[in-house]
């Protein structure tokens, strides 16, 4: 019982989360930047579960992005799938009870996913203007995702060891 | 290298980038419909997005209503009832004050271009969610009669034109979007012709192929040229903010300010059909 609650709750999050960046939070954003909460839970999973399934779960929460947005569908599918691998990579690696390990994750994705996203944009975009105002969005969309992961981190490593998101716990 | 090429993992993940990119390359922004697939997540977000727009709104009501039922838990019960309900109601009705306010410039900007336009209005129910692209949901989609490469304005000016139509929902490609592009030409002069781009970054434009000669500075406002088929003439994009040369030297480039503040955008009108004026068309034909 207990996984079908854990893969209803990882499909929910994701698709709970692109809601909330199209309608609360692109009202609250700093300067038109919006935190990435996709990215986010896709950050936790990964330093939770590890590289294979992270993989799997950010190409899929990628892919819903990509089916809302409509556009070069895939982008965003590769971007989280490489971001969840590189930093599922770290699973065994550090103290996952640390929110400093969150904070710092979220950074790290927040890096590789812009970057992967950037370096796709070159080559499907017929012309890609680079400015200031870029970098500038950039730095936003760090602090902002690092803001939301203090509390959401806590919530989610709780969650993933002893609630519904464990592998091993029975309701 | 022979033992990765081995590995079935690494097999299934090439075959899956390769798919992915093929399938990137072939849902650009220009395509003419959406897959089934698509068309289903949206009609599963639109009335959710609705909703929680419609939560947003009355929010305000609610957090006053919220902390006056906490002050008011220290006085007589019907008095705190009754100063609830006044303060919710001042609140909706203030909404309702800015709302109507909003409207009626919306419908006076429709009623004193319904010679020229045929328009359907819609609401703002969600913008982007990423930070890639720059565009807004609307409310209104093919059941309304909207269609792809509509041409989507607010009375301040130019907003976007309609990317990818659902059957309750459209997709609204704003002009500070990194994949658009308006033919442009300055309002006061009317000599001086460009391309206005969005940066995608942020809402800011450029404007640029701006011969080195002309007199272009800032404060001069700049509207569509009326040479593409998809927006009309006439139409206020952004005024100038900043002028600089190219590094060619022969080409000038203008940052733009949009008219239209689309963070705070809640109504558009997508302009269906499009009757040009009769001067506008003697003119047209003086200067081919």
């Amino acid at each position: 019982m207990n996984r079908y609650v854990r893969i209803f709750i990882l499909i929910l999050l994701p698709w709970l989360a692109i809601l909330l960046q199209s309608t609360i939070f692109s009202t609250y954003s700093i300067k038109g930047t919006v935190p990435d909460l996709v990215l986010i839970f896709v950050a936790f999973f990964a330093l939770i579960n590890g590289e294979k399934k992270a993989t799997v779960y950010g190409f899929l929460c990628g892919l819903l992005e990509d089916l809302v947005l409509g556009r070069f569908i895939g982008m965003n599918a590769l971007a989280k799938g490489l971001t969840a691998y590189i930093l599922g990579k770290l699973q065994g690696n550090v103290f996952k009870e640390n929110i400093m390990v969150g904070v710092l994750g979220v950074l790290l994705a927040t890096c590789i996913n812009t970057l992967s996203m950037f370096l796709m944009s070159l080559v499907v975009l017929p012309v890609f203007h680079m400015d200031l105002g870029l970098g500038m969005g950039i730095i936003y969309q760090i602090i902002y995702n690092i803001v939301l992961t203090v509390p959401l981190y806590l919530w989610y490593y709780n969650s993933s060891i002893y609630g519904r998101l464990s592998y091993d716990r029975e309701f | 290298m022979l033992k990765i090429l081995r590995s079935r993992y690494f097999w299934l993940v090439l075959s899956v980038v390769v798919v992915s990119l093929i399938i990137m390359s072939k849902t650009s922004v220009h395509r003419e419909n959406i897959t089934l697939l698509e068309k289903i997540v949206r009609e599963t977000y639109t009335p959710l997005q609705s909703g929680v727009s419609g939560i947003r709104h009355n929010w305000d009501g609610w957090t006053i209503a919220f902390a006056n039922k906490q002050q008011q838990s220290r006085t007589i019960e019907s008095l705190k009832k009754q100063n609830n309900d006044l303060t919710l109601q001042n609140q909706k009705l203030r909404e309702y004050r800015a709302e109507a306010l909003r409207l009626r410039q919306v419908l006076s900007f429709a009623q004193s271009k319904r010679d020229e336009f045929d328009f359907i209005s819609a609401r703002v129910i969600a913008r982007s969610s990423g930070n890639w692209y720059r565009y807004l949901v609307i409310d209104q989609g093919q059941e309304a009669g909207v269609a792809k490469d509509m041409a989507v304005i607010s009375p301040q000016g130019l907003v976007g034109r309609i990317g990818t139509v659902s059957q309750h929902s459209a997709q609204v490609n704003l002009i500070t979007d990194r994949e658009t592009a308006v033919g442009a030409i300055l309002q006061q002069s009317r000599e001086t012709r460009g391309i206005v781009e969005g940066l995608g970054n942020s809402n800011r434009l450029r404007m640029a192929n701006i011969p080195y000669y002309s007199k272009i500075k800032k404060g001069n406002i700049v509207v569509t040229s009326g040479l593409s088929s998809v927006y009309p003439k006439g139409i206020a994009i952004g005024k100038i903010s900043k002028v600089t040369k190219e590094p060619s030297g022969l080409l000038l480039i203008a940052q733009l300010k949009p008219m239209t503040d689309f963070d705070k955008l809640e109504e558009v009108l997508i302009i269906k059909n499009y009757h040009p004026p009769l001067e506008a068309l003697g003119e047209d034909a003086a200067n081919e």
